[in-house]
């Protein structure tokens, strides 16, 4: 797991199931809402991601959270089917979904829906807040990708400054409708990336873990979601932060088999230590430079004159008979 | 005097003779040095400002980027009056660093900093810069770091054959801090008194522009708009320009921007390929660059190329910048299990270097150049 920057309560909490043995099916979806800022979860048709937020959600209010949800895709009965009232009643519907172009004039969103979501982390009392979107891709489809970005910024950067722990922002997003730029805008924004894939019927989670200024960490966790939105996991996750290396490359030594000597014996190494090179100027090879005259010659050459050597040099022609 | 000497001229000794000339004022050739007394507009006199040194190349004024090992890749430094674009890697590890070292060598040479952010507020950027490593204390803990990788086989000297044994041995480490060009450490924070020193101005986006966010119809986006102005009314103020001219001591402004072009500056440039504002942030870089051209100021962009997804404007915004350095950090890519690079933690690249009156620029022939961020230490290596 990843060392995180600072303890939340959330964070505590995590700890505190984690050792009291609550075992490892809240455990997931503490480590995702203890961290704080953007969580984004990106879902496909095959894999959909509402009932995992639905999940988080019921996770948050578990922990005695206030939850918003700004609900633009399915209408509020369906958002709350499944939830118990305990549940219920603390989550907050602003429902979009009805009247999205705000034909029949109500208040319930006077400057539009990023006002409003500005408004909701305005920190009225001081319980936790946690805020989830359903979608983010109905936000991106309405709004610019760069106002998007900049009101969740807003949101995220709020619980650094108000006395409230940080906040959580729970985004749904279906990445078939979006392009590689807002998906990678959004990526960027976010704290936590939750991708969901599966194979044969059994989902997995793919989360990675963008704190800043640490290294990103990867977890991959099989799971299924029970009809009252708890997760059951699956088979064990595997975290990755250091990637191994193929264990199937044989790791050649290279200096087996060399036709010349690496290593030295000490014998050898004392040889060559004490060995002097040939342009070191050293203290001797002064002496024997300042005496180069030697008095006594130490040295003789012998030398027989050839047949065609020339032993008077100033008649070259050898023809002056003097 | 002089008749003096004209006469004596065949008689004197020689040395006499030089010494009548050398008094009087025969020559024409004068030696030009710093006046006693200080006077203002005696001739063109050497602008020495801290932190900053005269390239060896062409005579440009240099300041350091806060990392040597880019320093010298650089030619000797960033030169006064340019904007360095750094590419971000992937997951924005390294690049705020490199912003970080930017401010902090600013910090310490004495600089006026402008700090630009959408992101971060401008205070929390500071608080977290890294502490300069001054003086010798820290000499004998480089001289740990180099040798802990030292085996004991290797451990005795090399022996050189000839005339280098008679030179000076070369510094490698850090030196005091008057010189140009600091080294940091990352694991410590700046220490709050050379903080409170330090002269600096903030500009963060969120708290200059009100929400809510109206599209703009003009050119520049309204982020950029008002961060243009602000450098210019820094510039201005801190006479930067040349607009003070009374002013004795100048100095030098350092302007870092962070995350240019992504979507929390407004610009859609991350987020459609073709979008309707796709000429803003080249129109932010030339203005800007004009505003640095004309004034004692050096600045440093980091701009989130992997998330521009037309490429043309990262064409043209390599163009518009005059040095432009990519990083890409192995983190998550699939070199990071290749056993050629695991010492290192990603390359750099040096995609752009100015030619600043000159005709040729100072490009190395090395291009592959990989980085390494130790405990205090970011190393620049090259040839794997």
């Amino acid at each position: 797991m990843p060392r995180p920057v600072h303890w939340s309560r959330r964070g505590r909490d995590a700890i505190r199931a984690r050792l009291s043995g609550r075992g490892q099916q809240s455990e997931m979806l503490e480590s995702l809402l203890a961290f704080g800022g953007l969580v984004l979860l990106r879902d496909s048709i095959e894999w959909e991601g509402r009932d995992f937020l639905k999940a988080l959600i019921k996770q948050s209010a578990l922990c005695g959270e206030q939850i918003h949800v700004l609900g633009c895709e399915i209408s509020e009965e369906e958002f709350r089917e499944g939830f118990d009232s305990n549940i219920n009643s603390r989550v907050v519907y602003h429902d979009l979904f009805r009247d999205p172009l705000n034909w029949s004039k109500n208040e319930a969103f006077p400057r539009g829906p990023l006002e409003a979501l500005r408004a909701m982390c305005r920190p009225t009392d001081l319980r936790p807040v946690t805020i989830a979107l359903d979608s983010l891709s109905w936000l991106l489809l309405h709004f610019p990708c760069s106002t998007v970005c900049q009101t969740l910024h807003a949101l995220c950067r709020q619980g650094d400054s108000s006395p409230v722990e940080r906040v959580n922002v729970l985004g749904l997003l279906h990445e078939e409708l979006h392009a590689a730029g807002p998906l990678g805008a959004l990526s960027s924004l976010a704290q936590i990336e939750v991708t969901l894939d599966g194979t044969m019927g059994r989902t997995s989670a793919h989360i990675l873990y963008r704190k800043p200024r640490h290294r990103p960490a990867h977890q991959t966790q099989w799971f299924s979601i029970l009809p009252d939105f708890s997760v059951d996991l699956q088979e064990g996750s595997t975290l990755q932060s250091q990637p191994h290396s193929d264990p199937h490359t044989l790791l050649v030594d290279p200096t087996a088999h060399l036709t010349f000597n690496l290593r030295l014996s000490k014998k050898e190494r004392e040889t060559r230590d004490s060995l002097t090179l040939p342009f070191q100027f050293s203290s001797e090879k002064q002496q024997a430079l300042l005496c180069s005259e030697p008095s006594q010659a130490s040295s003789h050459i012998f030398y027989e004159p050839d047949a065609y050597d020339d032993l008077d040099p100033e008649d070259p022609d050898d023809d002056l008979d003097i | 005097m002089a008749a003096a000497a004209t006469c004596g001229a065949g008689a004197g000794s020689p040395g006499s003779v030089a010494a009548a000339v050398d008094r009087s004022s025969a020559t024409s050739f004068q030696r030009k040095g710093p006046r006693a007394g200080g006077a203002d507009g005696g001739g063109p006199r050497l602008v020495s400002i801290a932190g900053t040194r005269p390239s060896v190349r062409n005579g440009q004024l240099l300041v350091s980027t806060g990392l040597p090992a880019l320093d010298q890749l650089l030619g000797g430094g960033l030169a006064v009056g340019t904007v360095l674009l750094i590419e971000e890697d992937k997951y924005n590890i390294y690049s705020p660093l490199l912003f970080k070292y930017f401010l902090a060598e600013g910090i310490v040479s004495g600089h006026t900093l402008l700090v630009a952010s959408a992101r971060e507020h401008p205070a929390g950027i500071l608080q977290e810069l890294p502490a300069p490593l001054l003086d010798d204390s820290y000499e004998k803990e480089f001289d740990e770091d180099g040798c802990n990788h030292k085996t004991p086989d290797s451990s005795m000297k090399m022996k050189i054959a000839w005339r280098y044994q008679l030179l000076p041995k070369m510094e490698a480490g850090p030196v005091s801090s008057s010189r140009f060009g600091h080294y940091y450490d990352t694991s410590k924070k700046i220490p709050q008194e050379l903080l409170r020193t330090a002269k600096w101005h903030g500009f963060f986006l969120p708290e200059r522009i009100s929400p809510p966010l109206t599209v703009e119809p003009c050119h520049l986006t309204h982020g950029y708009m008002k961060l243009l102005e602000f450098i210019k009314k820094i510039v201005s103020e801190e006479g930067v320009d040349g607009s003070h001219p009374q002013k004795k001591t100048k100095n030098i402004l350092r302007i870092g921007i962070q995350s240019l072009g992504s979507p929390l500056w407004g610009d859609d440039a991350c987020c459609a390929e073709a979008c309707d504002d796709s000429h803003s942030l080249t129109k932010f870089l030339y203005v800007l660059r004009g505003l640095v051209r004309a004034s004692l100021s050096a600045c440093l962009v980091t701009v989130p190329a992997h998330l521009i997804q037309n490429k043309a404007i990262t064409a043209r915004v390599t163009s518009l910048s005059d040095t432009v350095v990519g990083l890409e950090s192995f983190v998550g890519s699939e070199r990071e299990t290749n056993p050629l690079y695991k010492d290192y933690h990603g390359l750099i690249h040096i995609r752009q270097i100015p030619r600043l009156n000159n005709l040729i620029c100072d490009e190395s022939d090395v291009k592959d150049l990989a980085f390494k961020l130790k405990r205090k230490l970011f190393t620049i290596e090259t040839g794997l």
